[in-house]
């Protein structure tokens, strides 16, 4: 199994820790925290709930999670150039965001897409595998 | 401008400074005011905090609002009364700072803050940079001249619901003008998240009042925020709608209680607020 992939099971092994935690940052009810839904559209998220969310992703889960972590992972090897440009998603860069963010519809991949406006595709399952690729990242350094 | 660095400046002088690590210092509540709200006393420490976290990134970036987890309740303070403030900076950087402060008086806790974070912005957009250096300098050396802070305005607010054991609904209209917004922030005013948070404390102690058939001689107060946070910035002059939602009896004599703040309908502050029954204060 490479890095990237993560299996069905292992998401849903962490996603009722993180719907809880999604829950309690932005203080809505569990039920309404669906692995799919977009926290920003459908949960009314703000930006300052990404931040405290993630904190508070590193305490349930007593892990590290490094700053910028899914925007930085959302690049990979493409450098900030060839991913964005004056603020927009390159073509390459919409490929690349595509495959790191599988679990979001085709349809919500609008162009030209804003690289501001990436958060507004992220649901639940996008934190749940931030987690677990923390988690992974945190087993292979010890 | 009027008001900046004393409408709403809490600290009066840093004594000891890691910078980026940790702080100690104080703030001399004036013996003129009217009073001190405990949610000030977290400010100062939130302050504190700030100021350690600015100069390692030598004002370039200023924590705004946030969120807090753990904030206990102690004594109350009392006009007159020094409040010495200490901070641990837990993390730094360009996005936010993470601290715990505490705020005391003659060593008996006024506030225990375990866990905040404060999300930086860019401090061109809040106040002057070189202001701020300036005086950071100052409350590092001599410290700030004492007795400028003066008492904010008591909050303009209405009930208009209270279902006893349930819920209470209430408006708070934040003044258009005050002294406080030269200070917090003179470029961009915002109504601090402390000042909401007494708002909330008043009107949750009237719906605690009218909850339980508390014994006589209890005195009502505020002794935790187990979680705390400010979703958006609110300006002068707006309307904010209050929330409070009884949630739990979280003890004997405690009462535990969801809040959220509104603003045309979209939420700029929730938390969570324990309101306790003191005997003999």
């Amino acid at each position: 199994m490479s890095q990237d992939e993560i299996k069905k099971e292992e998401i849903l092994e962490v996603f009722p820790t993180v719907a809880k935690t999604i829950a309690d940052a932005l203080g809505c009810d569990v039920d309404d925290v669906k692995l799919n839904v977009s926290l920003i559209e459908g949960l009314d998220a703000e930006s300052i709930d990404f931040l405290d969310l993630v904190f508070r992703l590193e305490r349930s889960f007593k892990l590290k999670i490094p700053r910028g972590k899914i925007v930085e992972d959302s690049r990979g090897d493409l450098s900030e150039a060839e991913f964005e440009q004056k603020g927009i998603v390159t073509p390459a860069g919409m490929e690349r965001l595509r495959t790191f963010l599988s679990e979001v519809p085709a349809d919500r991949f609008s162009t030209p897409m804003k690289a501001a406006d990436i958060p507004r595709l992220f649901t639940a399952e996008t934190f749940c595998k931030l987690v677990i690729r923390a988690r992974r990242a945190g087993a292979s350094a010890a | 401008m009027q008001g900046h660095f004393s409408a709403f400046s809490l600290v009066d002088r840093i004594t000891e400074l890691e910078a980026g690590k940790r702080a100690k210092g104080y703030f001399e509540v004036p013996a003129h005011l009217a009073g001190f709200p405990v949610s000030f006393a977290a400010e100062a420490g939130g302050q504190l905090a700030a100021w350690a976290s600015m100069v390692q990134l030598d004002f370039n970036l200023r924590p705004v609002a946030g969120m807090a987890s753990d904030l206990r309740f102690g004594i109350p303070v009392r006009p007159g009364q020094r409040l010495d403030l200490e901070t641990t900076i837990n993390s730094l950087d360009s996005e936010a700072v993470r601290y715990s402060a505490r705020a005391s008086i003659n060593g008996e806790s006024v506030i225990e803050l375990d866990y905040s974070v404060g999300p930086m912005l860019p401090m061109e957009g809040f106040d002057s940079p070189q202001a701020m250096r300036e005086r950071f300098e100052l409350i590092c050396g001599e410290g700030a001249p004492g007795g400028r802070f003066t008492d904010v305005p008591k909050h303009d607010l209405d009930i208009v619901e209270l279902v006893p054991n349930e819920r209470l609904c209430a408006i708070l209209r934040v003044p258009k003008e005050a002294l406080f917004f030269n200070d917090h922030f003179p470029r961009r005013p915002v109504f601090p998240g402390t000042m909401l948070l007494d708002a909330q404390i008043a009107v949750a102690l009237k719906l605690a009042a009218g909850s339980r058939p508390w014994a006589p001689g209890t005195t009502l107060a505020a002794s935790l925020v187990p979680d705390m946070k400010m979703r958006a910035f609110v300006p002068p002059g707006e309307t904010v709608e209050l929330q409070i939602d009884f949630e739990s009896d979280s003890g004997e004599n405690r009462m535990m209680f969801k809040t959220a703040a509104r603003v045309r309908g979209k939420r700029v502050g929730v938390g969570l607020l324990e309101i306790e029954g003191r005997i003999g204060l």
